[in-house]
């Protein structure tokens, strides 16, 4: 272990116990995205002796896994609630044409079925789903598409480094596959900006993480309340 | 492959009982409980991934298809999967296993033009995405889960940008949906098997 660490630099948090957990995992890093409100039902149920998972009568009161990975949901629905709305107004705005529209309008879509997922997921947990923010951003960010593309691949850079950065610290091996699986698609849009840029797409071999603190930190200026 | 249809596809539209149902019967295509017994077993899996791609990608931009900001793009490519080859082998001995040999490939037409090397690159990194994510649930250590993650993450953006270059449709091209999806192994082999001598 002591020699992995060095490796990587990760911290051991999570373990899968056994095959059921894996299961879990492998269950919804496939579907979380795809069925909205009940993408992650079944977590909520796995300390339940329901037989079906997504049986409507199923206890929803107690929350069956550790406030912390309910708290890494909301840091990531944050994140993505800032994303949808930035490229909302980006595509709205009209500075975008051809193929950089094409590429970027699906990102939209991307960013807003993850706040759509992401907020379910943690009712169905129940939590608490954080509001959305209200955010702004430096003048020229919709003006001009450079400015917008620049904001644009800082916050995938971001989101990427973001996700990467929980993997060790996320508890239920569902919401890891579930984050997984977004995180993915957040590394294809990082890469996507950064060529619609000028930048490069594969700044490393390996993804990077920052902490939650870092992250929130770079977030901040953009969000007013 | 019906899996991924259906992900790219119609995801929005299906109404919620039916998309439920599809759900359900969706999940237990990933239960494979006895696809890796270890660390190691899927270290040695995801190897022989980056040894195809690495070797792969030597001989594809050794074969001189591609020119200017392209022909850069698909060599950082190759320098990453040489990169996670080598990690990968270290990690698997850090922890006290064997890597795996570099496997005997045979790539047949795919560096007949720019567009079959770009192609067939656009498969084996979606491939790759969905290898990882299928495996990572066998993962014990953290450590090495991370680091699975972050290599998982760059075959995406790997994925991305050669859709791009092929001017492949955003969606189901470029990307593949709001998620990824996981493949599991047995998938992965078989699509990989062609390549394999």
């Amino acid at each position: 272990m002591e020699k992995e660490r060095q490796l990587f630099d990760g911290e051991p948090v999570i373990e899968f116990q056994n095959t059921k957990d894996r299961r879990q995992f492998l269950k919804y890093a496939g579907m979380v995205g795809v069925g909205g409100t009940l993408a992650l039902t079944g977590v909520a149920c796995t300390n339940d002796k329901a037989k079906n998972p997504v049986s409507p009568d199923r206890k929803s009161d107690e929350p069956s896994v550790p406030q912390g990975d309910i708290d890494i949901l909301n840091y990531a629905l944050t994140l993505e609630f800032l994303e949808a709305d930035f490229y909302k107004q980006g595509v709205d705005s009209g500075i975008l044409k051809g193929r950089e529209l094409d590429l970027i309008k699906p990102i939209a879509d991307h960013e807003a079925a993850h706040v759509a997922t992401l907020s379910s997921t943690i009712t169905d947990l129940g939590g608490e789903p954080v509001a959305k923010p209200n955010f702004k951003y430096p003048d020229p960010t919709f003006k001009n598409k450079d400015d917008f593309l620049k904001t644009a691949s800082t916050f995938e850079e971001l989101g990427v480094k973001a996700y990467h950065g929980q993997v060790t610290l996320i508890k239920t091996p569902a919401i890891l596959g579930a984050a997984a699986s977004i995180a993915g698609v957040e590394s294809r849009h990082a890469a996507v900006l950064a060529k619609l840029l000028g930048s490069n797409p594969f700044p490393a071999p390996v993804e990077g993480t920052l902490s939650m603190d870092e992250v929130l930190k770079a977030a901040t200026p953009f969000i007013q309340s | 492959m019906e899996r991924r249809v259906f992900l790219k596809g119609s995801a929005a539209v299906i109404p919620a009982s039916l998309g439920l149902q599809m759900l359900m019967s969706r999940g237990t295509a990933f239960a494979q409980g006895a696809d890796f017994k270890d660390d190691v077993e899927v270290l040695n899996y995801a190897l022989t991934l980056e040894y195809l791609e690495s070797e792969f990608y030597r001989q594809g931009n050794g074969a001189k298809l591609l020119s200017g900001v392209e022909a850069g793009y698909l060599k950082q490519v190759g320098a990453d999967e040489d990169a996670h080859v080598a990690a990968i082998s270290q990690t698997i001995k850090d922890i006290g296993g064997t890597p795996v040999a570099a496997p005997k490939v045979d790539f047949g037409e795919a560096f007949a033009n720019r567009e079959s090397f770009l192609k067939t690159a656009h498969i084996f990194e979606n491939l790759g995405v969905g290898a990882y994510l299928g495996a990572a649930s066998f993962i014990k250590t953290p450590a090495i889960l991370q680091a699975a993650a972050g290599i998982f993450g760059v075959e995406a953006r790997h994925a991305a940008l050669v859709g791009d270059l092929l001017g492949l449709a955003p969606e189901g091209g470029v990307y593949q949906g709001a998620t990824e999806t996981p493949e599991t192994k047995a998938n992965v082999l078989k699509a990989a098997a062609p390549f394999l001598k």
